[in-house]
Formats: structure tokens, sequence, C-alpha cells
């Protein structure tokens, strides 16, 4: 294949080769919403939910209760281009308009909610919007500013808010082998106060033999999901970034029944496994520079990676924040507050063996180096948030080190998750252009220093 | 030794000037001097090994250039110019560099010195909870602990009962003076700037702390000796907010016809109200640095357990020694300022400015980018603001 060839074009009809197995995951979420507000509508309680690395979402679903996710119903408000009323609902309720555009946009939407339409849901929210919440889950983990927007809440619903503890990574000194116990006893103290208070809440006791199984489907999730990214290593990558970001949430949220979320992951499985065998790519013209995307993406321009892919770009990973490790060994518990704290606490605690072998002391810029070798990457589409710290704080050493340990470049992208009018698609194009050669450049040099790719 | 030739507060006024140079003479004579950032890392630890805590700040008056290749534009700009000068070697005095997760920008500071400033090789992040729930508390002192064995190797000696007292009693002691300081405030006119104010609580973390005893002791005897004439301003204010090391901003607002008569800021009163409570143990350390000190960073939860929530009673329990400030010194308006980027502190504006309403105050929010050009666009505001005090 030549680099600087004009690709041809093999598909008319799409950019990207979307998988066919996502469309079943992504409909699992869409779904979600649709049943919870109707069984709120039916006077069941909803519960708003961060991010938490599962294990909140777990004790939840063990009580039946219905889950909706304000961050990824964010992102639905930016892909169907409805954030800004949702924005600006936010910004004139006096929040500051730098921070968080998950934050601003739930903050708005409460706002227009309970100011503006009498407790109902804003017309104009998309899939029917979120019924009111009967508890709010808070979580510092990974982004520890999140807590203080559900906090700030109260100033809209008089609903509880419960915040769920994780011990941080990033540190060698977290990661100790011997601090391990010490960590998850202080877990499992946090998690059996969290359920003793749902019990309170919600009038009902917690089962556990359902938390139990919702425990080992969880691993069989991740078990399945963590084949799948090891699959996308393939060159040519099977697998576009964009099929991962529509179809994670029953992964990273467990959103909707953990059953049919599992079997899709397994077809997931299965096509991927089937495109590996036979070369198929996840871009319908020749793969001419795999990229990793870091770290989260542009919501409201997705369609902007097709023309990416007509230059032959393949996003071949993107988002580690995103993906479920593989998980660990707990068959050796029994207790299932201690299964779900040592689930939990793996997602941000198993980088770090790699990250004393490159020597390196931020754990995202090993992630990133194992990544980039493992997917034989080209460059790093770096894409800093205006409104987002924890997604951005660590891009500039990550392309550092990349550039001085791989000699991989990256393209400097600056934008948001929710709003567009800090993202200028054209622009970008026109640099991408010129980053090929940046990338063509590199690619020679590693070569000339025995790198294989 | 002490080897200034100044007292009170041109001492603080000389300290604050030049802030490492108390710092070199104590290492040339063989002290250890240990950086720490933010307010959470636990000093009386660092002063019980023999050691001094010094606190690190950032520069507003230089711009941020060497942490470009570290660190985005969009995280705080004062932990950004921690870093830009790290690398531009104004540490040097330093053998060791302490952090906490107090924010996500926070830790990764630390973690970014290890990578990129050469200075100061011992460094420990300590992992600050987000909660101050019982667990929590309890997992905080396992980190105060681990944090006790780390500086233990790097002393060659144990830590003792004894010392860990003797320091816990001098830190309190601090905190004592610098309350009697802001005391003298109270007066109308206060007895003493807020520029002066800040002078001295910088040098308080730029000294020893029996130095800075010392130097609290002078300061109170001569504001106490002062005669202050009458000359009331229009207005006396108090100003909310994160770090604010520089006394540029108090000047801009004290020109605008104001006396800023009390904060609720790090550099002020967040770093001083609360004291170590005896038995002078690791959980006092970790009750009073994750439970005591008042700042965003943590989940305060008011009405933890509690099935339902009630706004008016949450903020009066997170903000209440807010009304009791307002009341002591007799604020007629709050300033809240904030440094760009810091999500902590920007989720409180609005439910800080609702609480101040119901209490009658008026409120600002200002922001900046902890640069002193970025001071100037807020004058006008400011002075706005004053002129619609009463």
């Amino acid at each position: 294949m030549s680099e600087t060839a004009t690709p041809a074009k093999t598909d008319q009809k799409r950019a990207i080769n979307r998988l066919k197995s996502m469309y079943p995951l992504r409909n699992v979420v869409q779904q979600d919403y649709i049943d919870t507000l109707k069984a709120s509508n039916e006077g069941k309680p909803t519960v708003w939910s961060m991010l938490n690395y599962w294990e909140g979402d777990l004790p939840l679903k063990a009580m039946g209760l219905n889950i909706v996710y304000p961050e990824n119903y964010a992102t639905l408000l930016a892909s169907s281009g409805a954030a800004e009323p949702f924005l600006d609902a936010s910004d004139s309720d006096g929040f500051p308009t730098h921070m968080c555009g998950y934050g601003r946009s739930t903050i708005g939407y409460s706002y227009r909610m309970m100011k503006e339409n009498g407790g109902k849901i804003p017309p104009d929210a998309p899939l029917g919007g979120m019924a009111k919440p009967a508890l709010l889950l808070g979580s510092g983990i990974i982004c520890d500013a999140r807590f203080k927007w559900f906090q700030s809440l109260a100033r809209y619903f008089d609903a509880p808010e419960w915040c769920l503890e994780m011990p941080m990574m990033a540190t060698y000194e977290g990661s100790e082998p011997e601090l391990e116990d010490y960590q998850v006893k202080f877990l499992v103290k946090e998690l059996k106060d969290f359920i003793a208070f749902l019990e309170k809440l919600f009038k009902q006791k917690m089962d556990w033999a359902k938390l139990e199984e919702l425990i080992d489907l969880a691993v069989k999730i991740h078990e399945t999901t963590y084949k799948i990214t090891e699959l996308r290593q393939a060159i040519p990558g099977p697998m576009h970034a964009t099929d991962f970001w529509s179809s994670m949430p029953p992964s990273l949220f467990f959103a909707g029944d953990m059953k049919v979320a599992l079997k899709c992951y397994q077809d997931m499985l299965s096509e991927v496994q089937e495109r590996v065998k036979n070369k198929e790519s996840g871009i319908n013209y020749p793969e001419r520079y795999r990229l990793i995307f870091a770290e989260l993406p542009p919501w409201h321009s997705l369609k902007f990676f097709d023309k990416l892919a007509e230059m032959g770009w393949n996003f071949v990973f993107e988002s580690f924040g995103y993906h479920a490790p593989k998980p660990p060994d707990l068959s050796k518990y029994s207790d299932p507050c201690e299964k779900l704290a040592r689930l939990s606490r793996n997602f941000m605690f198993n980088v770090f063996p790699e990250a004393k072998a490159d020597n390196i002391q931020n754990p995202i810029v090993e992630t990133y180096l194992k990544i980039a070798r493992g997917f034989k990457a080209d460059g790093f589409f770096m894409h800093p948030l205006i409104s987002c710290r924890a997604a951005s704080c660590s891009l500039r050493t990550v392309q550092h080190w990349e550039q001085e340990k791989l000699d991989i470049p990256s393209l400097w992208v600056e934008g948001d998750i929710i709003d567009k009018r800090v993202f200028n698609p054209q622009e970008v194009l026109a640099r991408a252009e010129a980053f090929e050669q940046t990338m063509d450049h590199y690619r020679k040099v590693r070569k000339s220093k025995g790198l294989d790719w | 030794m002490v080897t200034a030739t100044t007292k009170g507060l041109s001492r603080a006024h000389e300290v604050y000037a030049d802030r490492g140079r108390r710092m070199r003479e104590l290492r040339k004579a063989g002290k250890k001097i240990i950086g720490y950032i933010c307010l959470y890392p636990p000093i009386e630890i660092i002063t019980a090994m023999g050691m001094v805590p010094f606190r690190i700040f950032g520069d507003m008056s230089e711009p941020i250039t060497a942490a470009d290749q570290v660190s985005t534009t969009v995280v705080c700009p004062f932990l950004r110019s921690i870093i830009d000068l790290g690398i531009k070697g104004k540490f040097d005095f330093l053998d060791g560099a302490v952090g906490a997760h107090t924010c996500d920008i926070g830790m990764t500071t630390i973690i970014a010195w290890r990578d990129y400033i050469k200075d100061a090789p011992f460094t420990h992040l300590i992992d600050v909870p987000h909660t101050d729930h019982a667990p929590a508390v309890d997992y905080f002192e396992g980190q105060i602990n681990f944090f006790k064995k780390h500086i233990e190797e790097l002393a060659g000696e144990k830590l003792s009962e004894d010392k860990l007292k003797k320091a816990c009693e001098l830190h309190n002691k601090q905190r004592k003076l610098v309350r009697e300081l802001y005391d003298l405030r109270k007066s109308d006119p206060p007895k003493l700037t807020s520029m002066e104010n800040l002078e001295v609580m910088v040098s308080l973390f730029s000294l020893p702390v029996e130095e800075g005893n010392e130097l609290l002791e002078e300061v109170i005897k001569d504001v106490k000796e002062r005669n202050i004439k009458p000359g009331k301003k229009k207005a006396r204010l108090m100003v909310w907010g994160p770090v604010f090391d520089n006394t540029s901003l108090y000047e801009l607002i004290e020109s605008a016809g104001a006396d800023v008569v009390v904060d609720d800021t790090c550099v002020g009163t967040r770093a001083f109200w609360a004291d170590v409570k005896a038995p002078y143990n690791l959980h006092a350390l970790a009750q009073r640095y994750l439970v005591d000190i008042k700042c965003p960073r943590t989940y305060r939860d008011t009405q933890h357990q509690e099935t339902e929530r009630n706004y008016d009673k949450d903020l009066d329990s997170r903000f209440n020694y807010i009304k009791k400030a307002v009341a002591d010194w007799h604020v007629n308006g709050v300033i809240l300022q904030s440094v760009k980027y810091c999500d902590t502190h920007g989720y409180e504006v609005p439910n800080l400015r609702h609480y101040l309403d119901t209490l009658g105050i008026p409120s600002i929010y200002i922001e900046h980018d902890y640069s002193e050009r970025s001071l100037a666009p807020i004058k006008t505001r400011v002075e706005a603001f004053v002129e619609t005090l009463d």
C-alpha cells in the first residue's frame, strides 16, 4: 500500500464500515430510557446516577431500580443537536461557563424541568427525557468535580444524594500491593452503608442472590468486551471508534438488561472475530493510518469521522477511560460487597505494573504507551476539552511521551464534548492533510529505530 | 538560627517578597525543606520529623511558558504556574514535594513533578477521600500513616508520640495567633489592611512554625499599638474562593473604596481556623484535615443517610461558618473570586450566592486566570459593586 496514493473507495454508501452488532447494543440504551420513563409514569422511582465503575450500578439493579445516567443523556443531547438551550439555562442560573459540559447540560435540564416546566420534562428533551430523580447517586471516580454538580442539583430537587467513594489511581503509593486489602476494606464499609441507605430509602431489602448473579454477569460482559478490544489490534483495525462509542453504555453503565447486553456483546465478538479472519476493516477505504483518539469525543460532530475515514484514517482505539479492563478473579471471595469492591477497584489500579516498567509516573501515559504499541498507532488525535479537566489534564504528557518513546506524533485539536461552538471541523480537516506528512515521516523514523510499524 | 534583621510587618513584607530566601538559609544549615501543595498534607508530621514544611505557591507575575509542554491550558492556572516554576528551577531549595488528591489537577501536578521537575527527589502523594463519611476518615488516617512511614524513611528515624504532640501544639498555637490577628480587623476601620494580612499569611507558609509564631506575636503587638485614625470606607467585604497568594486583588478591592476585613480562602482562614484536637494522633490529624477544613473539594455530607434533602438546611449546614464571619466582622458584601477552571469552587457559586441572598448580603462573582494582568478587567466590576453597597 502506498502511503501517499489516493485511496480507492470500496463502498459507496458509508465511509465507516459499521458493525451490524453495534445497532442492537445502541438500541439497548435507547430502550432503557424509554422503559425507565414508562416505569416512572407508573409510579416507580428513577435514580440519576453518574458513571461509577459499577460499584453503584449493580446494587441499584439488584434492587430492581430504574437508572438513568445524565452524563450519557448529555451525549444524546449533543449528538441530536439539542444541547444549546440546556447549556444556556445552566449559564443563566449562575454556573460558570467553563465547567463540565455534562454537568452544565444536566443543570440546565434540571433548571428547565423545575423552574420553567413545573416539574415536567422539557418538551424538547430527546428520547422522552429523564424523569424526576428519587435519588442522586454521585461519584468522584476518575473526575472528582462530578459529585459537586449533583450536590448543586439540590437547587432543583429534594432527592437525597449519595456520593460513592473510590481510592484514587495514578499513584505509586496507592498501588502498593499491601494496600489492596486496606482499600477494599474501605470500599466494603462504604458499600454496606450505601446498601443500608438504599434499603431505608426505597423501603425494600437488597436481593443478595440477584446481586451475586449480576456481578457474575458483569464479569462475563467485561471478559467479552476485553476480548473485543484485544482483537481490535488486528491490521486492518476491524472496529472503528464510533462503533465503540455507540455500543459502550451497556458495558460502562450496565445500561439495560444485562443478559441481553451480554448476548449482544457476544454477537459483537463473533462479528469482530470474523472481520479479523477476513481482514475486513472498520472503514470502507484502505487503512492508510491507524489513529488513537484521546480522550472524549465531540459527541456533537461524530459525522466528522466519516471525512477522516474517507482519507483512510482508521480510529483503531479510543477513550481508555471508557474501557473495562480484564476483570479480576473474584471466585475466592464470598461477600458480594467485596466482589463488587474488587471489580470496581480493578479499573483504577490495573495499569500500574506496566507503568513501573516504563519508568513513567503518570499511569495514563503508560496506558497509552501500551495501547500505542499494541495497536501499532501512526498517530494520536488529541482532543483537549474546554470543559473537562479530568479528560484533558494529562494529554500534553501523553503527547510528549508518545513522541519521545515511540516517535508517534499527535494532532492537537481543541474542542468540547457538548458545546459544538468551540469545534471547527473544516479547520481540523485542513490540518489533518498536513498531519499525514508528519505521520509518514515518523513511520520512517520508527522503522529506522527498529520498531515494526 | 534566625537571621532576620527586621521584625513584625516589615519582616512579613520581606519574607513575602522572597519566599525562598529563608528556606535556602535553613537548607544550607542542614535542614530538610519539604514543599507541599494545597492544604491537605498534614504539616505537623513534617515539623515533627525535624523538617520544614514550605507551602508551594505559583507566581502571578511570571508568564507560564515551560509548563505548556506538560499541561493543557484548560486546567487550573495556579497549578500550571507551580509546574512552570518547578521546571524553571525556582524550587531548587526543596528536598521533597508532597501533594494530595485535593482535586484531579492537584494530583496530576505532583505526578508531573516526578516526571519533569528534577528538584526535590523525595515526593509523596496522599490520597484524600471525597467524602467525610466515617469510613473515609479511617481510610484517610491510613493514608497519613503511609505518608508518615515514607517520611520516616527520608529522615532515618521514627516519629515519636512526643514529637508529634509538640508539633501539633506548635501549629495549633500558630492557628490561635492567626485568629487573634484576624480579630484585629473587626474594628472599623480595621487595624490591619488585607494586603498586610496576606503578607503575614504567606510568610507563615514560608517559615518554620516557631519563626512564624514569633512573627505573629510581633505583628499582633505592633498592630494592637497602632493608632488608627477614623476613616471609614464604604464597604466591609469578605473574599471567598480558592487560593489567592498575591496582594494585587486586595489592592484592587481596597482602592475601590472597600476594606476587606475577612476571607474564606485557603491562604487565610481556611488554613488556620481548625485546630488538631487532642489526643494528638493520626486519627486526630485525619479528622482535622478531612472533616474540619471547609474546602469545597470535600463532599461534606450534611444530610448523610437522610431520605430527603432540604436545600436550605444543607446550605446552612455547609456555610453557617460564613454567616458567623459575616456577623462577627460586620461584613456588608462578599466577593466570590475563583481562578478559572476550578470546578469544585465553580459549582458552589450559585448556591453560596443564594445563601448570602437569604442573609441579605450582596455578592458578586469574579473569575481570573491567576495572572496579574487578568485582574485589570475586574476592577470596574468591583468598583460598581462597592458603589451599590450601603
